[in-house]
């Protein structure tokens, strides 16, 4: 009896699972058209009562500059309303492709650039072309080609970085750079540096002095100090060429050996924070705001300072040898508009405004790092504002932004870390972080190929 | 996804075959209108249920079996791809090395607290001591925290400077001082010596359950022949606990198996790749990494596996 039900049980399930599989293929239902032949318009009043559904993953501060987007854009057009919802970061980026999809889902969604998220949206084509927008409202010419490239796509979907737009930056923006201590720096008779060799010099100084030079902590990534130290050292078009597919630069030619070197040769100098390998992240970053540690690279924003901190801690972006400065830097979200969005003009135009100069100050008025636009006012007293403010001041005059090298392929930011730790405990050298690095991306453009 | 994994045994057998029975028993032997309607009735009731759990198990079960037959990103055209997602996870390099830290892992979350589990039942059914209800409630107590509470408390207790280390230090063992999560040899024994904690206690009290229920008169034939404590255990509690010691295996097997959230807060799968487990690299494809048919060929070898466990045990546990 047993027996025989087991059976029963093993031949059924064999059924419908091949029923099942034999069924149809998934995804690729959407088969909407995109060559709306519709004139595109920016007469918003024009649209009659419009409601907008926007997700995004922003809370705090930046929440708050969104919400104070919403009001200015509202106020111009009382016609419009934008219903926003907000879920954290990792709960939308995984379940954007499905919320899309939804026929009552968002018109309006801030995506993950790269081909992790927005690179699979597009090429799902669950997000809406804008290059009739960007030709209406001018962004080919206002916005810096480094930045602008970062939400292009080719139409075939093979590579990132040109054809294209498929979501707009936004007025604020997220660097990676350094971070440090006014007050230890001023104890150490320094002024902030400005190049490699400057910081390096300032390390052995802190070192010798008894300081923990970089307040560090690997346990569950940390990759700002390698990304930070690449951009230093690295020639600008490569690394953008390597990101954005091109398959004629490997990984070599971005100077990541270069800057894995240097950065194991801190490490090993013991200018780390001690047992840096068992620290992680949030441990690091409260750390250094504690005063252990002279220095941090990191993104701009993830330190959370206010108040009296915006004193305590100043930031620059260090300058190449050739005095050029290049630093990773792009908005921090890509927005995109719904393929089924049913006014688009009005969504394009929510857009434009999210770039606006008006949101460059905006930003800055509540403690946020400003992209886009340069002309903006900015508070006395907020030192490390100020340093991220020329940061980007810097950065937008040399379209000297690289984006994240990790947008090269989906796990690429997984095999930096996990090399990284590698490299920290001597089981890989840099050489051989880069050639997994390279592996990696090799791997994805192969499947990519195998796409198109 | 991968929690339903132990479920089918349990689910299967009852929703297709009983109406196949209740048919061909009825033809023959004519049971009474009353029992007939009572079946029905029976049938009824549990048809909410058993239509909801076909709804959010079933259906996502199979779903996932022909979601791992493909390359698939989550939104564009699938590609067929046949078993190549299965043969990945058995031959990539980084995902093939989580089955070995999951063999390590069952030691640390099954082996090490069945036996410390078995140990200490012995000793507290043996003897009768005041304010042995104190002592199963502090052992029972990791069970009733959810795993994140206990891996955030771990995370501080490995902390470089946190109580572990600064205790190595006080008592003169500074050398033996590391960084535990950061640490290529100690990060993985240390994970499963969180597992081997929060285990420990339930099946102790299992075990307790178990030998309570054993009649006294055996441990008094045991000890008129003369019996000691350790014959005593091997020849009564031991084959009493057949059944106890069955749950307890297929629970902490699949459970070291299915080890997921104490990796994910502690150390992501790092250092390098030292504590990576099949749920963590699931998580990375499905939802970090737009690979939807390789997470779902991860999650169907370890349901098969956990399915696979739980009937073998379940076997040899019911053998004489």
């Amino acid at each position: 009896m047993k027996e025989h039900r087991a059976r029963l049980v093993l031949g059924t399930t064999a059924v419908l699972s091949l029923l099942a599989v034999a069924g149809c293929t998934p995804g690729g239902s959407s088969t909407t058209d995109d060559s709306s032949t519709a004139a595109v318009s920016d007469d918003v009043a024009a649209a009659g009562d419009v409601t907008l559904r926007l997700s995004d993953f922003w809370g705090s501060a930046e929440g708050e500059w969104i919400d104070a987007m919403i009001e200015q854009f509202e106020a111009e057009y009382p016609n419009v309303t934008i219903d926003r919802t907000t879920e954290d970061w990792g709960q939308l980026t995984s379940t954007l492709n499905l919320q899309l999809q939804d026929p009552d889902g968002p018109d309006i969604a801030s995506a993950n650039n790269g081909w992790q998220s927005l690179g699979t949206l597009a090429r799902g084509n669950l997000v809406r072309n804008l290059d009739d927008y960007a030709e209406l409202y001018g962004w080919d010419d206002e916005v810096p080609t480094t930045i602008a490239r970062q939400n292009q796509f080719t139409t075939d979907f093979t590579t990132i970085g040109s054809g294209s737009w498929f979501a707009t930056p936004l007025a604020r923006g997220s660097l990676i750079g350094l971070y440090y201590n006014v007050e230890k720096l001023d104890a150490l008779g320094l002024e902030p540096p400005q190049t490699l060799d400057d910081l390096e010099a300032a390390a052995a100084a802190a070192a010798d002095a008894g300081e923990i030079p970089f307040a560090y902590g690997s346990v569950d990534g940390g990759t700002a100090v390698l990304l930070g130290v690449q951009a230093m050292l690295a020639d600008k078009d490569a690394l953008n060429d390597f990101i954005y597919d091109d398959p004629g630069v490997t990984a070599a030619d971005t100077s990541l050996t270069e800057a894995a070197t240097t950065i194991k040769s801190w490490a090993d100098s013991g200018w780390f924070t001690p047992s840096y390998e068992g620290i992680d992240y949030q441990t690091a970053v409260a750390n250094f705001l504690d005063g252990q540690g002279v220095f941090r690279f990191e993104y701009t924003g993830s330190l959370g300072l206010s108040g009296d901190q915006l004193n305590q801690f100043g930031y620059v972006q260090l300058a190449q040898d050739s005095g050029e400065t290049v630093g990773v830097g792009a908005a921090p979200g890509a927005m995109v508009i719904s393929s089924s969005c049913e006014h688009p003009d009005v969504a394009a135009a929510f857009l434009d405004h999210l770039m606006s100069a008006e949101g460059s100050q905006t930003a800055v008025d509540m403690g946020l790092v400003p992209m886009l636009n340069t002309d903006v006012t900015l508070p006395d007293d907020a030192l490390s504002l100020q340093g991220e403010a020329t940061a980007t001041q810097t950065l937008d005059a040399d379209d000297g932004y690289v984006p994240y090298i990790d947008w090269a392929s989906p796990t690429l930011l997984d095999t930096i870390t996990q090399n990284m730790q590698l490299l920290y405990a001597g089981k890989v050298t840099p050489q051989q972080l880069t050639d997994a690095v390279e592996a990696d991306r090799t791997a994805f453009l192969e499947e990519l190929g195998q796409d198109s | 996804m991968t929690a339903t994994g132990t479920r089918p045994p349990a689910g299967l057998p009852g929703t297709p075959s009983r109406p196949a029975r209740a048919g061909r028993a009825g033809a023959p032997r004519r049971p009474s209108a009353r029992r007939r309607r009572s079946r029905w009735i029976g049938l009824g009731f549990a048809a909410p249920g058993l239509l909801l759990y076909g709804y959010v198990v079933l259906v996502p079960l199979l779903q996932s079996v022909q979601y791992s037959f493909f390359r698939w990103d989550g939104v564009t055209q699938a590609v067929w791809v046949g078993f190549d997602n299965y043969t990945r996870f058995l031959t990539d390099p980084e995902l093939r090395s989580t089955f070995g830290h999951v063999l390590v892992l069952v030691a640390f979350f099954s082996v090490l607290p069945i036996a410390l589990g078995l140990l200490s039942a012995a000793l507290l059914t043996r003897t009768r001591l005041p304010g042995m209800a104190a002592f199963r409630w502090i052992y029972f107590l990791p069970q009733v925290m959810t795993s994140i509470v206990i891996a955030l408390v771990f995370k501080r207790i490995y902390a470089p400077e946190g109580p572990l280390n600064e205790a190595l230090r006080a008592v003169g063992l500074g050398s033996l001082a590391r960084s535990w999560l950061g640490d290529f040899t100690w990060a993985l024994p240390a994970l499963g010596l969180i597992g081997t904690w929060a285990g420990f206690g339930f099946c102790m009290v299992l075990f307790i359950s178990g030998a309570s229920s054993i009649p006294p008169e055996l441990y008094e034939a045991a000890r008129m022949d003369g019996a000691g404590p350790v014959r005593e255990f091997f020849a009564v509690t031991l084959p009493g606990l057949r059944g106890q010691l069955a749950v307890a295996l297929t629970l902490t097997i699949t459970g070291a198996l299915r080890t997921f959230d104490l990796v994910w807060i502690t150390t992501r799968g790092g250092p390098g790749t030292s504590t990576l487990t099949p749920a963590v690299a699931l998580y990375r494809a499905a939802f970090q990494n737009p690979q939807v048919g390789q997470a779902a060929a991860i999650g169907v070898v370890m349901a098969l596996l956990c399915l696979l466990i739980a009937l073998t045990i379940t076997r040899l546990s019911e053998k004489d």
